[in-house]
């Protein structure tokens, strides 16, 4: 999916990186023992802007002008040994030895600090929250993570790229099938592996069916973070609905492994009658939800103005997917770059202009309906034609950029093979991306709404921490 | 207070899980799978549990945030090992960059494996916790809740599939 790269020297990435940001939006930056490289979604593809290191001249850091890329920035420093030239925030980025570095706090006459995690209240994975707040308001919120860090770029690196299929599946549970087709998509460039149409729209059924799941959880858990018992109940009795679609269509309730380089798995859309009769009573029964979703003037009113991020706040953060279209964004990878069958069966972006609660609700309100509308159409075009799989053989060297549009926006991964084995992969999860929006969406809320801020975007956790 | 026996309260701990255990536990609290019509909870803090369930292969900063959870939860207790990477690492096994999975490392005496377990296998694995908390089926395990053990340590992980 690179469309270009450009090379430029240390000093002028900061410049570049604002060039390019007139075309387009980031998807992040990462480090290798070639040097640095800054990606771009564009028009059509990835746009890469790269730079070698050289010890005698930092690179220029993106991070003051574009706060979004300062985890990309602190982990380059931390994991590459990279010397940049004015790094806003130059804490270690992840845990050292098991300690955190000190959180950011506000201070002053009445503000006091609360730090929450990394064990939490509840079902949710570890992330240390250190809010300041001043009575009940917010003054900020540093969110840092790194406990669930497993080394897992480090320990792919030396794989065949074919066995890693499994792990990568595993990165994290929430955006599995994603992650698995931008991998898949990855191997199969470097390989220039054809991939037969009816797998095309079957893979789109499938990752189709992951944003399903996981925007039909977001609603539960907005309605249960708004204090409306039924609406979780409700949403949450509609995501099994949807996981047991899941479990029919590929064999796993969470889609792990139902991707591969080459394909899908074996068995995979097997009973297509099955699986789209469940689809359409689903659909009919989210059409219920969303009606008394939007009848509770109560949840509305808690919704509207809460956790608000502007439209500039949200560029200037690098802000993907539903988070980004809510405050008046216009990317979805689907549509800007379509990959696999969304070159031919494309969708409708959704897009609203609030940038609260609200609005990100709105917008999976909004993509769920398309999903259901892009399935239909998908097992029209399938009809009853086989999925082959395609034979995948790695050459001696290759390099790319795939990103496709997952639940919670652009899973970008970066592939580097040499003498046949994974000599770098990095991932940036659309999680990773859009967590600083999160601290940034929270601050001047009230403390209990600060979890409906952070279940309006809904992250993970796993596969920003990898 | 017998009829309280099986009531437990559950603290969830996420040693490096991947987040796919997360979303089938979470279940638990939906309609199709309620736990709380069994009197069991998912508690907000680690004083109120009997029960820990711990996901994941175990990494490194989660090491001591895990042990003080355990710490703090008063005995009797049970930890529940949750999901194949907790049980013995699943598809992560032998990297480096993880610990030894959490069932191990933190003791469990129930494990439930799968990647990941569905929300039933779950909920059998806590009924088999409550048993051992206080049911009359389990007298062996009634002792050593008599005890106050904690069992912290223990490398015994009893497998099985739950239905």
């Amino acid at each position: 999916m690179i469309k270009g790269e450009i090379e430029v020297g240390p000093a002028a990435v900061r410049t570049a990186v604002a060039e390019r940001l007139e075309h387009g939006s980031a998807l992040g930056a990462y480090a290798s023992d070639r040097g640095v490289r800054y990606l771009f979604i564009e028009k059509h593809g990835v746009q890469v802007l790269s730079a070698r290191v050289d010890s005698s001249e930092p690179v220029a850091a993106v991070s003051g002008t574009c706060p979004g890329l300062s985890w990309d920035e602190r982990e380059m420093a931390d994991e590459f040994g990279i010397a940049f030239d004015a790094l806003p925030d130059a804490r270690p980025f992840r845990p050292v030895n098991g300690e955190l570095a000190p959180a950011v706090v506000a201070t002053g006459p009445g503000v006091t600090q609360v730090v929450v995690g990394p064990v939490h209240a509840g079902i949710i994975e570890p992330g240390r929250f250190t809010f300041s707040s001043g009575g009940e308001t917010i003054a900020h919120l540093d969110f840092q993570i790194g406990f669930s860090h497993r080394h897992l770029e480090q320990s792919f690196e030396g794989a065949d790229p074919l066995d890693l299929a499994p792990r990568v599946a595993r990165v994290c549970g929430a955006c599995s099938a994603s992650r698995s087709l931008a991998y898949a998509m990855a191997v199969e460039s470097i390989s220039d592996a054809r991939i037969a149409d009816p797998v095309h729209i079957a893979r789109q059924i499938v990752v189709e069916l992951e944003r399903v799941y996981n925007h039909v959880f977001d609603l539960a858990v907005c309605s249960a973070a708004a204090g409306w018992g039924f609406g979780q109940a409700v949403g949450l009795g509609l995501k099994e609905c949807a996981l047991r679609i899941c479990h029919a269509a590929t064999g796993h309730r969470l889609l792990f492994d139902a991707i591969v380089p080459g394909g899908v798995r074996d068995g995979v859309l097997d009973d297509r009658e099955e699986v789209q009769t469940l689809v359409v009573m689903l659909q009919e029964s989210v059409e219920q939800y969303v009606r008394a979703i939007f009848d509770n003037t109560s949840l509305i009113s808690r919704w509207s103005e809460t956790g608000t991020l502007t439209y500039d706040a949200a560029r200037a953060l690098a802000v993907v997917g539903p988070a980004h279209r809510a405050s008046g964004g216009l990317v979805d990878v689907r549509d800007a770059a379509p990959y696999g069958a969304y070159r031919w069966l494309p969708i409708v972006a959704a897009r609203e202009e609030g940038g609260d609660v609200l609005a990100r609700c709105r917008v999976k309100v909004a993509e769920l309906r398309d999903s259901f509308r892009i399935i239909h159409r998908a097992f029209e075009h399938l009809g009853s034609r086989r999925l082959n799989r395609s034979a995948v053989i790695p050459p001696e060297t290759g390099d790319t950029v795939t990103v496709v549009e997952g639940p919670r926006g652009a899973e970008t991964v970066a592939l580097t093979v040499r003498g046949t084995v994974v000599e770098r992969v990095h991932f940036i999860s659309a999680s990773y991306r859009n967590w600083p929006a999160v601290a940034h969406a929270t601050t001047g809320n009230i403390v209990p709404d600060a979890p409906l801020v952070n279940k309006s975007f809904n992250l993970c956790y796993a596969c920003a921490d990898r | 207070m017998a009829i309280f026996n099986k009531s437990i309260g559950i603290r969830h701990l996420v040693c490096g899980s991947c987040n796919g255990c997360e979303h089938e536990m979470n279940a638990l609290a939906g309609p199709d799978y309620d736990i709380t019509q069994h009197g069991w909870d998912i508690v907000a803090s680690p004083r109120h549990a009997d029960v820990v369930t711990v996901t994941g292969p175990m990494t490194e900063a989660m090491r001591v945030p895990a042990q003080r959870t355990l710490e703090a939860v008063p005995g009797p207790k049970v930890i529940v090992a949750i999901g194949d990477c907790a049980v013995g690492c699943g598809v992560f096994a032998g990297s480096a960059g993880v610990g030894a999975g959490a069932c191990v490392e933190l003791g469990a005496t129930i494990a439930v494996p799968g990647c990941p377990p569905t929300p039933s296998m779950i909920k059998a694995g806590l009924l088999r916790a409550a048993q051992a908390l206080g049911g009359p089926s389990q007298p062996a395990a009634r002792d050593d809740s008599m005890s106050g053990s904690t069992k912290v340590g223990s490398t015994r992980c009893t497998s099985e599939r739950a239905g």
